[in-house]
């Protein structure tokens, strides 16, 4: 312990230096943790917090639920599936819309016909919408009481934000969760030509007693236009999710390799700088493990001391937003990779430990044990 | 510097880790950069065919092409404009296509285009109703001249007459028919997105040059009810796009400052070993800027040869692929570029050493240093 | 006069060293008889590679002998494993190199406390020990300098003073003298013998130097490998 601490006192640039390069990365790891959470949860929150415990797509949709369109033929066909309880139409498009009269943006607009299949769940302020012209927005997208108004070529429906859902946006998008009726005014008003507005897809709850995978393969195999998923499979097969996970699993691939290159690498060669001094320290009668002990507190160190740095610098940035993303601190997250970058970091001290194994004390008479 | 290589080729096994990591780094660079050119080609290719120079969409779109609707008599306003030269009308709708000889659930996902000016690749007259050329990533999923895809819900039959190249958009195969073709398909099976006679989502103008004015004028004449984007400004709004441009460039960047860190510490660690090589080199006559270029020659043959491995894999994985599957395109600026990163790394790489180089002290050599 | 074997530092009988060289077998050192009296200061003297450096490596626990019976302090380490000859190291001997000797990110009260940190710690009393050595050996006031910035003299005298403070029953000088200067050197050499000789310690120095001979009490000479001469010093 006296020695690593010393030497570390002694040469406080370098391992500053070395805390500071890995503070650096664990700050990169996380944020990009926090990213790849926020957008995948603005992604597709939307699906995984509404009420509907089983949603149908049509199989020309291929998942997406602005591409799914049901037929009123098929939309009939679902509700007569054994097992069916009840069935509700879900619309989903994005619009633009202006907020309090201010600046245009952004909004998808979520219609759902029965509240219990399709609106959005739990609320985190305020109620469901009980009248017409009411509407749920995305909790940090919208407060309570501003007007939103669809900027449509034939008419401007006004909306009013009476409650707010937490994680609740879905395509990246401030989300509002309607009544069907005002998701069809919605839908009229950008488009005067439309023939009739279909539901996207079709909410449904299965009798007591069968379950949600159970329903699912029924509608399924009754229907070879149906393409019926759990809220769960709907929203990790939503195209997308997947390209987003494999592209940022790739940067943390990156980043697991560099810590423990980098550390490993340092390692080694500051005990081959130092090493005359083991080999003296080795002749004078400290066994190997005295030496390796010493590394190794070192090495603790250096990671311990980079993985706090860089959670302090995260912790302030993970409370904001970055465009329309809310970042949120992710203990789960931190302690991960605080334990897998430990370990990677001991493990690639490895070399460096093999290096001091290897130093023959008699090395210290001749002068050797600089190679 | 004849010592340096020597060294390489009589004791290559102490270099073989550092090549090693340098071609891992340099396959992930040309790889990624591979990639990422191959999705920005499949996003942006229905614009960059494009012979117009702006896209007029309704300003209420925000950008956004199949939001957008442009009437007829916005399009009249266009018309008169004195740079736009000629303008066309354009209609998208992206659906599931029914090939013959898929299962009923393996759908391909198509973008359905009407066109009135032809992109390049496409006849002046766009096709007739029911007809359209195809993208020619589309072979690969079966589709030849004269196969009839079904098209959404509604099954709306398309002939295709014809191929055309690098035409994707927003990472989908585009059909290029005429505009009637693509309203009666839109209404078929888009109902709610039906749009009346004449109308269309956005349109492609052919400007006077210079072009500069043109957009303003456009949407002076409009009273503000288009927004004119040139065809580049028009590929930046497309969703996503600049977002993936970013994340790659994010990992290309991170990956460029690990091959620096890489080069810098294993060469730290060569200049370490060889200090008492170095010192006898010096006691004979050697110069420090002799014995540093040196360690560059042979960081840099280390990266050249890693290079060249990336450039050969990139090439085959290129021509392997086939086109429609993963979206991979391995460009020379590409390559050359990446080639660059990592000889720039290198040679940032090394001179951390050139400090240490410097130190050496002759004397070391007759054992005069502690 | 007769010396009885738990009066001696060392007692060397026999010792034979080899070593492979490839294909070769070297002898270091063939037949070697030696003992040192318990404060006995003696001069190994020889040529370049004739030895010496070996017989002073087995007489500190650094190397084993291929035969013969080695004991220091009436410790026999001739059967003495690796752990076990790390723990005589350092508690038995002690120990100043020829060119590196001290720890250079350490100050010099720091190098002399290693020795304490490197095994069980005795702590309070390590220190004390330690300020009482440097005090004797002049380096009060340099006490918190590091290595680098001390003189060769200095230096030195940490050395020693390193050396001496697991109270050993030899202490091993390997060509104590050979990076310093004239002056310097028979400077520091009257200070091993004086601090060995207050402290009644024995000591071995090994040199090829024989202006130095002269503050030995006995100069043994070795070439080839073998003990060839041994000579009380004038």
């Amino acid at each position: 312990m006296f020695l690593a601490f010393r030497e570390i006192g002694r040469a406080k640039t370098r391992f500053g230096l070395l805390i500071a390069a890995i503070a650096l990365l664990v700050f990169l790891i996380l944020t990009q943790q926090a990213l790849q959470t926020g957008l995948i949860t603005s992604f597709i929150g939307a699906i995984e917090r509404q009420s509907a415990p089983v949603l149908v797509y049509s199989v020309d949709g291929e998942r997406t639920l602005q591409g799914s369109s049901i037929t009123p033929d098929l939309e009939a066909g679902i509700a007569r599936v054994p097992g069916v309880a009840h069935t509700g139409r879900i619309g989903q498009r994005t619009f633009t819309v202006a907020i309090d009269g201010r600046a245009q943006s952004d909004a998808a607009i979520i219609g759902y016909e029965h509240a219990d299949l399709g609106a959005p769940q739990p609320l985190s302020a305020g109620r469901l919408p009980a009248a017409p012209g009411e509407a749920v927005g995305s909790e940090g997208d919208f407060r309570i009481g501003q007007k939103v108004a669809v900027l449509g070529s034939a008419g401007r429906p006004d909306l009013t934000v009476v409650g707010l859902a937490r994680d609740a946006q879905i395509q990246v998008t401030p989300t509002l969760s309607v009544r069907w009726p005002d998701y069809v005014a919605a839908a009229r008003a950008t488009n005067p030509d439309a023939a009739a507005i279909l539901p996207n897809v079709i909410g449904v709850r299965p009798d007591a007693g069968i379950s949600d995978t159970q329903i699912t393969a029924r509608i399924n195999a009754a229907l070879p236009q149906a393409d019926a998923l759990t809220r769960s499979q709907a929203a990790a097969d939503t195209p997308g999710v997947t390209a987003v996970t494999s592209s940022f699993d790739v940067i943390f691939l990156l980043f697991a390799l560099v810590v423990p290159l980098v550390t490993g690498l340092f390692f080694l060669i500051i005990t081959l700088q130092k090493s005359r001094a083991l080999t003296l320290l080795r002749a004078i009668g400290a066994p190997s493990g005295v030496l390796v002990r010493a590394l190794l507190v070192q090495v603790l160190i250096i990671l311990g001391g980079g993985i706090l740095v860089g959670t302090l610098l995260y912790a302030p940035l993970s409370q904001t937003k970055v465009g329309s993303l809310s970042l949120r601190f992710d203990p789960a997250a931190v302690l991960t990779w605080a334990v897998l970058l430990l370990v990677l970091g001991v493990a690639s001290a490895f070399a460096a430990i093999a290096r001091v194994l290897r130093i023959d004390p008699v090395e210290a008479t001749t002068g050797e044990g600089g190679r | 510097m004849r010592l340096a290589i020597r060294e390489l080729w009589r004791r290559p096994g102490r270099f073989v880790v550092a090549t090693v990591i340098l071609t891992l780094i340099a396959l992930l660079l040309m790889f990624l950069g591979g990639l990422l050119d191959g999705l920005v080609a499949g996003s942006t290719g229905a614009l960059r065919a494009q012979r117009g120079q702006l896209i007029v969409f309704s300003t209420t779109a925000r950008n956004s092409l199949v939001r957008s609707r442009i009437t007829p008599e916005t399009r009249t306003q266009v018309d008169g404009v004195a740079g736009a030269v000629n303008v066309g009308g354009i209609g998208s709708v992206q659906l599931g296509s029914r090939v013959p000889g898929h299962g009923p659930r393996d759908l391909v996902p198509v973008v359905l285009m009407g066109y009135e000016l032809a992109p390049r690749g496409l006849p002046a007259t766009p096709p007739p109703a029911g007809e359209a050329f195809a993208d020619s990533s589309l072979e690969s999923q079966g589709v030849h001249r004269g196969t009839t895809v079904a098209l959404g819900p509604a099954r709306t039959p398309i002939t295709i007459i014809g191929f055309v190249d690098d035409t994707r958009y927003l990472g989908q195969a585009t059909l290029w028919g005429s505009l009637a073709t693509w309203r009666a398909t839109q209404s078929a099976n888009r109902p709610g997105e039906r749009v009346g006679p004449g109308v269309v989502q956005a349109l492609v103008v052919r400007s006077a040059a210079p072009h500069a004015a043109t957009p303003a004028a456009i949407d002076a004449a409009t009273s503000g009810a288009t927004t004119t984007l040139t065809i580049g400004q028009s590929i930046d709004a497309l969703p996503g796009v600049s977002q993936q441009q970013t994340v790659f460039d994010q990992i290309i960047g991170v990956t460029v400052v690990i091959a620096i860190v890489v080069v810098a510490l294993f060469f730290a660690l060569i200049t370490i070993e060889r200090t008492a090589l170095y010192g006898v080199l010096k006691a004979l006559g050697a110069s420090s800027s002799a014995l540093f270029w040196g360690v560059l020659v042979q960081a840099l043959i280390v990266t050249l040869i890693a290079s060249a491995i990336g450039v050969v894999a990139s090439l085959i994985v290129a021509a392997v692929i086939p086109p429609g599957t993963i979206p991979f395109v391995a460009t020379p600026l590409r390559l050359i570029s990446s080639i660059a990163f990592l000889v720039i790394a290198a040679v940032i790489g090394c001179a951390f050493s050139l400090r240490r180089v410097l130190r050496i002290d002759p004397a070391s050599a007759i054992g005069g240093g502690q | 006069m007769s010396i009885t074997a738990t009066e001696l530092a060392l007692q060397m009988t026999d010792v034979r060293k080899t070593f492979a060289v490839g294909d070769d077998v070297v002898v270091a050192l063939d037949g070697v008889d030696l003992t040192v009296g318990h404060d006995e200061i003696l001069a190994l003297i020889g040529p370049s590679g004739s030895g010496k450096t070996t017989l002073c490596s087995i007489a500190g626990g650094l190397l084993t002998a291929t035969e013969g019976s080695v004991v220091v302090g009436g410790q026999d380490i001739s059967q003495y494993n690796a752990r076990e000859l790390t723990l005589f190291r350092r508690t038995a001997v002690g120990f100043v190199f020829q060119t590196v000797n001290l720890v250079p990110f350490l100050t010099a009260r720091e190098n002399l406390l290693v020795v304490d940190e490197i095994g069980p710690r005795t702590g309070a009393r390590a220190r004390d020990r330690a300020d009482q050595l440097l005090e004797e050996l002049g380096l009060s006031d340099r006490a918190k300098n590091l290595p680098a910035q001390l003189s060769g003299g200095q230096r030195q005298r940490v050395a020693i003073g390193r050396a001496l403070m697991n109270e050993p029953a030899l202490v091993l000088f390997d060509e104590p003298t050979s990076a310093l200067d004239t002056e310097l050197g028979d400077q520091v050499v009257h200070l091993i013998r004086e601090e060995m000789k207050s402290r009644g310690k024995a000591a071995i120095i090994v040199t090829h130097d024989d202006r130095i001979t002269h503050y030995a009490d006995r100069i043994v000479r070795i070439v080839d490998g073998h003990v060839s001469g041994d000579t009380p010093a004038d």
